[in-house]
C-alpha cells in the first residue's frame, strides 16, 4: 500500500540543473569523475540491490507456492511452513519499498500484490459460489488477491487460524492465490532483469537516448526520492495512522499487517531497503550506493544518515510485544520509533535530495 | 492527523543565464518567463514524483489538508459493508483514484482492454437532452462500466480492433497510425443498435485547482465561434450542468470540456469509475438496473468533508517546471511551435483570477491550452456530442508535463484514448481547425521535427 507522498524540500529548491549556468560547471576531469562514480552507483544499485532484491521476493514466492499447495485440511505443520514461507516472502517485498518506481508502479504490480484492506465480502462471495478457483478469477480484483489476502486465510482476522478451520475450498484458493503473487513477483523480477524486460538499464545507462531519465543526476535523485518517500510512509502513514488515526488514539484497523503480526517486522524492513539503498550492500554482497557519492560531499552528513538508519531500525525493533498492542499499551515506545524514523525522514528530506539534485 | 514535515528555505534564487547567441538574429520568444510553468505552485522533480508533490506555495494547515486528499486519492473500496472504505461497485470500472491517474499521472492504454485500467467507454443515444446533455442509454446509463463485483454482471466487455492508416512525411518517412474502433461484447442486457461510444482514457491530475481559476472572460477572450478572423480555427466554450451548483456553467474539464468544477469532476469519478456514493450523486451508477442495486441503505458511501478533501487535492498539485530552456533546439521548436500556429489554441500563456483556493488564485502560469473545444475532423471524431460539444469536438489539451509522462508513467500513449503511441502520432492525428499546422509539421525537415518535438518534451 503506497501513502502520502511528501517530497516538499525537492518541490521548493530550483535545482542547479534547471539553470546549467557555465559558471557553475567543475573542471573536464572532475566531471568525469563525478560522471564515473554516478554511473557506479546507478548500476550497483539497480543490478546488485533492486533486481537482487526482487530476484529474493521471486525466488521466496516460489517456495510460499509450494508450500501452499503442498496444504490440506487439518495439516497443521504445513500451515505453519506456509506462514513461515510467507513472511519470507514478505521480507523481500518491504525490502524493496524504498524503490516504488519502474515495473511495480507502470505495470499495476503492486496494486495486484500489496492492495490494502482486503475484500472479504469478495472473498467469501468467491468462496460460495461454485466457481473453480482460478489465477485468472483473481486478476479482476486486486483487493481479493496478495500478501494480504493470504494474510488473511493463514492468520484469520483474529490471528488464531488453525489448519483445522481451513476448508478445502479456502485451501483451493490458497492456492490460487499463491501461484497468483509468484507470477506478480516474477513478472516484476523480469521487468528488471537485463535478460528480459531491463528496466536497470534506465538507471545503468541515465543521461543516453533511450533511457527515461535524462541526466544521471535524474537517476539519482529517483533514486534518493524513493527512500525518503517510504521513511515518509513509515512515519507518517503506516506508524501514524493506527497510532493517531482516531482522533489522535489507536486506530488498530488501519493497521497493514495485523493479522499476522507482521508489522514490526514490515517498518524495520522499510527502513532496511532504505539501509541497502544507502550503502549499496544487498544479501552480503558490497557495492556502490549513496553513500559513496554523499561521503565524499558531506562526510558529516554521511554519518548521519547511517546512524539515523541504525537508530530508526533499532527502536522500531525494540517496540515491545506486537503492534496492534504496542499502540495501546506501549505508546511511548512507538511514539519514540517513530520518531526516529522522522529524524531519518528529515535528514533525507531537507539534506541528502538537495544534495543529490544539486550535483554536478 | 499530524503531520510533520521540514520545510527548507523556500526562496527561489536562481538567475536567469540567457546566452546572447550570435547565430539567432530573429526575436525569439523568452522561454525563461515559462520557467514558473504553474505560478508559485511550481515544483521542480524531473522522477517519476514529478506529477504527485504538492504545490510549492502549500504549508501548514493547508498542505495537511493536501496531504489527506493524497490518502483518500490511495484509497481502495472494496464490497460493501466493509469495516474500512467499504463501496465499491456493485459495477465500476476500477476500485481507486490513483489505479487510474497512477502517479497523479496518465493511464496507460490497456494491453487487455478488458483488465483494471484507466480506460473506460462513455455511452449515449442520439439526440440532445435538457442542457443539450447527452441522454442516457437505456440499462446502461452514460458510462459502460465493465467489471462488477462478485455475484454481478458488469454491463459489458470492451473489444477494440484496429485500421491502420499511413502518413507519409514530406522526407519520405511512414508513420502508420492504428485507428481504433470500439464495440461491446458479452452485454448483460441488449445494447441498442443506435447507442453512440466514446473512449477515454484517464488524465494527469496536476493543474487543475490554475485551470478553474481561469476568470471565465479570459477563456472567452479567445472564442472565435464563426472564425471572424478566416484563420480557420475557431474556439469555442462549452456550457454545461454543473451537477454541484445546478447551473448551466462554463465546462472546463474532461475531455469535451463537460465538466465545469474539480469537486464535480471528482465526484463524477467516484460514482461512475467506482461506483462510490456521495453527496453530489447519491445514486448507485446502476440504480435501477438489474445489475445496479447493492441492496445496501449505505449511501452516500463517502462523505461531503471526503469529497473537499480530494478535490482541494486535485486543485492543489504542484505543476513540474520545464526543462532544457536554454537549450538551443528547445528555443527553435519554441519558434516553430508559434509559426505552426500550434499555439492558437495550445495557448502558452493563461492567468488565474480570484478564487476560493489562495494558493492558485492571481497566477501566471503556462499550460498551452486555450481551454475551449474545436473541430479536430473526421479522424478523432467520436461523433457523440457532449452538451455543446459536437461529434468532432474535442477541448484543446494542456501540454504542461507531457515531456515527463514517460519517466512518470512509463509511456507515451496521448490523445483522449491513447491511440497515439508518441507525440509525433498525436500531432499526425490532428485535423479539422488543425489540418493545417499538422501539414505544415509534415512537411518540417528531420531537424526542424527533433527541434519541435524537443521544445514539447521540455514541457
Amino acid at each position: 500500500m503506497k501513502k502520502s507522498l511528501l517530497i516538499i524540500a525537492l518541490a521548493t529548491i530550483i535545482p542547479f540543473g534547471f539553470n546549467s549556468c557555465s559558471d557553475n560547471d567543475p573542471p573536464q576531469e572532475t566531471q568525469e569523475n563525478n560522471n564515473e562514480l554516478y554511473e557506479q552507483v546507478l548500476t550497483d544499485l539497480s543490478l546488485k540491490v533492486i533486481t537482487e532484491t526482487y530476484n529474493q521476493l521471486y525466488t521466496n514466492s516460489l517456495a510460499l507456492e509450494q508450500a501452499a499447495n503442498a496444504m490440506t485440511v487439518g495439516d497443521e505443520a504445513a500451515l505453519e511452513n506456509a506462514k513461515n514461507k510467507w513472511q519470507d516472502t514478505r521480507a523481500p517485498w518491504e525490502e524493496s519499498e524504498g524503490f516504488l518506481y519502474g515495473p511495480v508502479d507502470t505495470e499495476g504490480i503492486d496494486p495486484a500484490i500489496d492492495s490494502w484492506p482486503v475484500d472479504v465480502n469478495a472473498i467469501n462471495n468467491v468462496l460460495n459460489s461454485g466457481n473453480p478457483i482460478t489465477q485468472s478469477l483473481l486478476e479482476s480484483n486486486n483487493e481479493a488477491r496478495g500478501f494480504h489476502t493470504l494474510e488473511y486465510f493463514f492468520w484469520g482476522l483474529d490471528g488464531d487460524k488453525t489448519a483445522a478451520d481451513l476448508t478445502a475450498r479456502e485451501i483451493e484458493y490458497i492456492k490460487a492465490a499463491a501461484s497468483d503473487l509468484r507470477s506478480k513477483t516474477e513478472q516484476l523480477y523480469f521487468g528488471w532483469l537485463p535478460s528480459q524486460g531491463n528496466f536497470a538499464a534506465n538507471f545503468i545507462n541515465a543521461g543516453e537516448s533511450g533511457s527515461v531519465y535524462t541526466s544521471k543526476i535524474n537517476a539519482l535523485s529517483e533514486i534518493a526520492e524513493g527512500i525518503e518517500i517510504i521513511a515518509d510512509e513509515v512515519a507518517n502513514g503506516k506508524i501514524e495512522e493506527p497510532l493517531n488515526g482516531n482522533n489522535g488514539g489507536p486506530r488498530p484497523e488501519a493497521e497493514e499487517s495485523r493479522f499476522s503480526n507482521n508489522s514490526k517486522l514490515d517498518f524495520a524492513n522499510n527502513i532496511r531497503s532504505i539501509e541497502h539503498i544507502y550503502l549499496g550492500d544487498f544479501n552480503g554482497v558490497q557495492g556502490s550506493g549513496l553513500t559513496n557519492i554523499v561521503s565524499i560531499q558531506n562526510a558529516a552528513l554521511d554519518t548521519e544518515i547511517k546512524m539515523s538508519i541504525t537508530e530508526a531500525i533499532v527502536a522500531i525493533e525494540a517496540i515491545p510485544g506486537t503492534f496492534t498492542q504496542a499502540i495501546f499499551d506501549n505508546r511511548a515506545e512507538v511514539e519514540f520509533a517513530q520518531s526516529k524514523v522522522l529524524a531519518l525522514l528529515n535528514k533525507l528530506q531537507s539534506q541528502l535530495l538537495p544534495l543529490i539534485s544539486n550535483l554536478n | 492527523m499530524k503531520r510533520y514535515y521540514c520545510l527548507l528555505l523556500s526562496v527561489l534564487l536562481f538567475s536567469s543565464c540567457a546566452k546572447d547567441s550570435d547565430s539567432v538574429y530573429e526575436p525569439l520568444p523568452n522561454l525563461q518567463e515559462r520557467l514558473m510553468a504553474g505560478g508559485e505552485t511550481t515544483v521542480f522533480l524531473t522522477s517519476s514524483n514529478a506529477f504527485s508533490t504538492p504545490a510549492a506555495n502549500l504549508s501548514g494547515g493547508k498542505l495537511d489538508f493536501h496531504l489527506d486528499g493524497d490518502f483518500q486519492f490511495e484509497t481502495v473500496f472494496v464490497t460493501a459493508p466493509a469495516p474500512v472504505n467499504g463501496g465499491v461497485g456493485p459495477i465500476f470500472n476500477n476500485s481507486s483514484c490513483v489505479s487510474c491517474h497512477p502517479k497523479d499521472g496518465r493511464s496507460a492504454f490497456p494491453t487487455d482492454i478488458n483488465s483494471l485500467s484507466g480506460f473506460f467507454l462513455r455511452t449515449s443515444m442520439p439526440g440532445v437532452g435538457n442542457y443539450n446533455a447527452p441522454i442516457s442509454v437505456p440499462g446502461f446509463g452514460d458510462q459502460i462500466q465493465n467489471q462488477a463485483i462478485f455475484g454481478f454482471e458488469p454491463e459489458a466487455k470492451f473489444k477494440v480492433d484496429y485500421t491502420p492508416i499511413v502518413e507519409t512525411l514530406a522526407d519520405g518517412t511512414q508513420v502508420t497510425l492504428q485507428k481504433p474502433n470500439y464495440s461491446l461484447i458479452d452485454t448483460y442486457i441488449p445494447f441498442p443498435q443506435s447507442a453512440q461510444l466514446s473512449p477515454r482514457l484517464a488524465s494527469p491530475v496536476f493543474g487543475l485547482g490554475l485551470l478553474e481559476a481561469i476568470p471565465e472572460y479570459y477563456i472567452l477572450n479567445n472564442e472565435d465561434i464563426n472564425d471572424a478572423d478566416g484563420d480557420g480555427i475557431s474556439g469555442k466554450a462549452n456550457y454545461v450542468y454543473d451537477n454541484v451548483s445546478g447551473e448551466v456553467r462554463l465546462g472546463r474539464f474532461g475531455w469535451k470540456a463537460n465538466t465545469a468544477s474539480v469537486m464535480e469532476q471528482c465526484a463524477g469519478a467516484y460514482v461512475g469509475d467506482m461506483g462510490v456514493t456521495n453527496p453530489i450523486f447519491p445514486f448507485e451508477t446502476g440504480y435501477g438496473q438489474t445489475n445496479g442495486d447493492d441492496g445496501l441503505n449505505d449511501d452516500a458511501e463517502i462523505s461531503q468533508a471526503l469529497l473537499d478533501e480530494i478535490t482541494f487535492y486535485c486543485q492543489t498539485l504542484g505543476v513540474p517546471a520545464p526543462r532544457d530552456l536554454d537549450d538551443d533546439s528547445v528555443i527553435r521548436g519554441s519558434a516553430l511551435f508559434e509559426q505552426m500556429e500550434c499555439a492558437k489554441c495550445h495557448i502558452p500563456k493563461m492567468i488565474s483570477g480570484s478564487f476560493s483556493v489562495a494558493e492558485v488564485a492571481n497566477q501566471t502560469f503556462y499550460p498551452y491550452s486555450d481551454m475551449l473545444l474545436h473541430d479536430m475532423g473526421d479522424g478523432l471524431a467520436d461523433n457523440r456530442s457532449d452538451f455543446l460539444a459536437d461529434g468532432k469536438e474535442w477541448r484543446t489539451k494542456p501540454l504542461w508535463g507531457i515531456g515527463l509522462t514517460k519517466v512518470v508513467n512509463g509511456h507515451t500513449d496521448f490523445l483522449h484514448d491513447g491511440r497515439a503511441k508518441n507525440v509525433t502520432e498525436a500531432i499526425l492525428w490532428h485535423g479539422g481547425e488543425a489540418e493545417a499546422s499538422k501539414n505544415k509539421f509534415k512537411n518540417l525537415s528531420a531537424s526542424e521535427r527533433e527541434d519541435l518535438l524537443k521544445f514539447i518534451n521540455s514541457l
